[in-house]
């Protein structure tokens, strides 16, 4: 599913309280794309995420999935959200939580449990169906999350900083598994990150967002690589060190 | 892959080791307690203030032997369980409303918010003259009382439920009600179990005080009455029961969180 935002702007509080945290972004997502919203804290990448979740709604403009305006969230875009533990449900085993969505919707027994295997296949969660959240390491948490979103098997994947919490190597290779997943079910992904390396081991195209308030899309870089990345890459060595001029503009637009 | 975990491990065989040595010391402590207290009733205070345990235990003894101390005891735990189950079972789903619909908590919350202050101490006079001087007043006394504790403590688990988890449902699908009963009343439950242990704790601070003032049974009744026979040792039967009980009671609800509604109440069972 594509998604359209134009002229969108969002301010809390309907303006009322202080400039708009966005202003005035235009964004055409195409069907099946990974997008990366990247950019230094606060500069409003995850709100914008929020506005295509339909967890908040545009002050001014329009965001629509599919060419239908977005009014809410919806089980058609997924979400997986930084925190390891607040948006898990803790009473529930790991398969409760990624059947949840599934039982909420009243999929058949057999239907549940085969989408449910799969999505825990996919995240490599099949061994540890029956443990409780708080016997999860992080980057598992975010795994449980992860699958909970594919069994529903959204149009869309929205990811906002899932493995910020997470150790280097974990997130590492949790990046490879995500590109993996990404290339067999197909569907539209945007994921938030402050992380450069992140953006360029994941994205296809790369949005680099200038700092807030009034903040807005800056620049826009394609990264014309295969997957996994290369990180010894000429052109990926080239876009990390434009990348990171690039950003730095912006964190010193914050700090002055 | 997965290690499957033998029933008996030595971690297991640990974890027992422990708390039986931790249960020796607690029980060792309580010897020694009960040792220094005979020590100083028989040696260095009145005992018509304080009589030593050996007394108290004849005192019981001989309650025992008169066929009251057993009618005493039930009468009070049934007024306390009574009142304690028929409360929570008006404040849960009032809490759970209270704190999802703002509507209803604008209507209650005054109401709430006042009412708390008075203690049903307070009102014990003004129910003997409602609901007579029978069982029902005394029942909604401790219901008054647990009530209160109850609905705020269910309604603040009810808004502290983290947004995420309920965002979260709502890209899974789920409809305004589903949220409520899959999300918010599970997520609420780790306050509404803080909150009946509290109300179990105050039930028995109620029944005392009403069987003081109007009852003819009773532990508070009897605690009350010794007075009268200059029984100093019967007033610590009735002290102690009271504490035993509650430790009891108290106890009970602790392994009911622990082990059948662990997954919900999680650490919350652990003190």
């Amino acid at each position: 599913m594509t998604i359209e935002m134009t002229k969108v702007s969002f301010a809390y509080h309907g303006g009322t309280s202080g400039l708009p945290v966005l202003a005035d972004v235009d964004l055409t997502v195409p069907d099946g794309e990974f997008l990366i919203l990247l950019g230094p804290s606060g500069c409003g990448k995850s709100t914008l995420l929020k506005l295509i979740a339909g967890f908040d709604k545009p002050t001014t403009g329009e965001v629509k999935v599919a060419g239908k305006t977005v009014t809410g969230p919806g089980k058609d875009r997924g979400m997986v959200f930084q925190d390891l533990d607040s948006a898990l449900f803790q009473w529930l085993t790991v398969r409760g939580n990624v059947e949840f969505g599934l039982r909420m919707n009243k999929v058949s027994d057999a239907d549940r449990k085969r989408q449910a295997d799969e999505a825990l296949r996919m995240v490599n969660l099949s061994g540890h169906v029956d443990k409780l959240p708080d016997e999860l390491s992080g980057g598992m948490k975010q795994r449980v999350q992860i699958a909970r979103m594919l069994a529903m098997r959204p149009e869309i994947m929205l990811m906002d900083e899932p493995f910020a919490a997470l150790d280097a190597q974990t997130r590492q290779m949790l990046q490879t598994q995500l590109v993996t997943i990404w290339s067999e079910v197909k569907r539209t992904a945007i994921y938030v990150t402050h992380d450069i390396r992140e953006a360029l081991n994941l994205g296809q195209r790369v949005l680099l967002m200038s700092a807030g308030p009034r903040a807005g899309i800056k620049h826009e870089y394609e990264v014309p690589l295969a997957y996994p990345r290369d990180q010894t890459d000429p052109t990926y060595i080239d876009l990390l060190d434009k990348l990171s001029k690039d950003i730095e503009e912006e964190v010193t637009k914050v700090w002055s | 892959m997965v290690v499957e975990t033998p029933e008996t491990t030595p971690a297991k065989t640990a974890v027992l080791g422990r708390w039986i040595a931790g249960f020796w010391i607690s029980f060792l402590s309580i010897v020694f307690g009960l040792i220094v207290w005979e020590i100083a009733a028989r040696y260095f205070i009145d005992p018509f203030f304080l009589p030593p345990v050996s007394a108290i235990v004849a005192g019981a003894i001989e309650l025992i032997e008169r066929g009251l101390l057993f009618q005493h005891i039930a009468i009070s735990l049934f007024r306390i369980l009574t009142g304690f189950i028929l409360g929570s079972l008006v404040a849960i789903p009032l809490g759970l409303i209270i704190g999802s619909y703002m509507p209803v908590r604008q209507i209650f919350d005054p109401y709430i918010h006042f009412l708390r202050f008075i203690p049903a101490l307070a009102l014990t006079t003004l129910f003997l003259v409602w609901f007579g001087v029978g069982e029902v007043s005394k029942i909604l006394l401790v219901m008054y009382s647990t009530g209160f504790i109850v609905v705020i403590n269910t309604a603040t688990g009810v808004v502290t439920t983290h947004k995420n988890k309920k965002l979260a449902a709502e890209t899974l699908g789920a409809s305004t009600w589903q949220i409520f009963w899959f999300v918010t009343v599970p997520a609420a439950v780790p306050s509404m179990y803080v909150g009946m242990r509290l109300a179990l704790a105050g039930s028995f601070l109620v029944i005392v005080a009403v069987e003081m003032l109007a009852a003819e049974s009773g532990l508070g009744y009897l605690i009350w009455t010794s007075k009268l026979y200059f029984r100093i040792d019967w007033m610590f039967v009735g002290i102690f029961l009271l504490g035993f009980f509650g430790l009891l009671t108290d106890y009970a609800w602790k392994m009911l969180g622990r082990h059948w509604l662990r997954r919900y109440v999680r650490e919350t069972a652990n003190y």
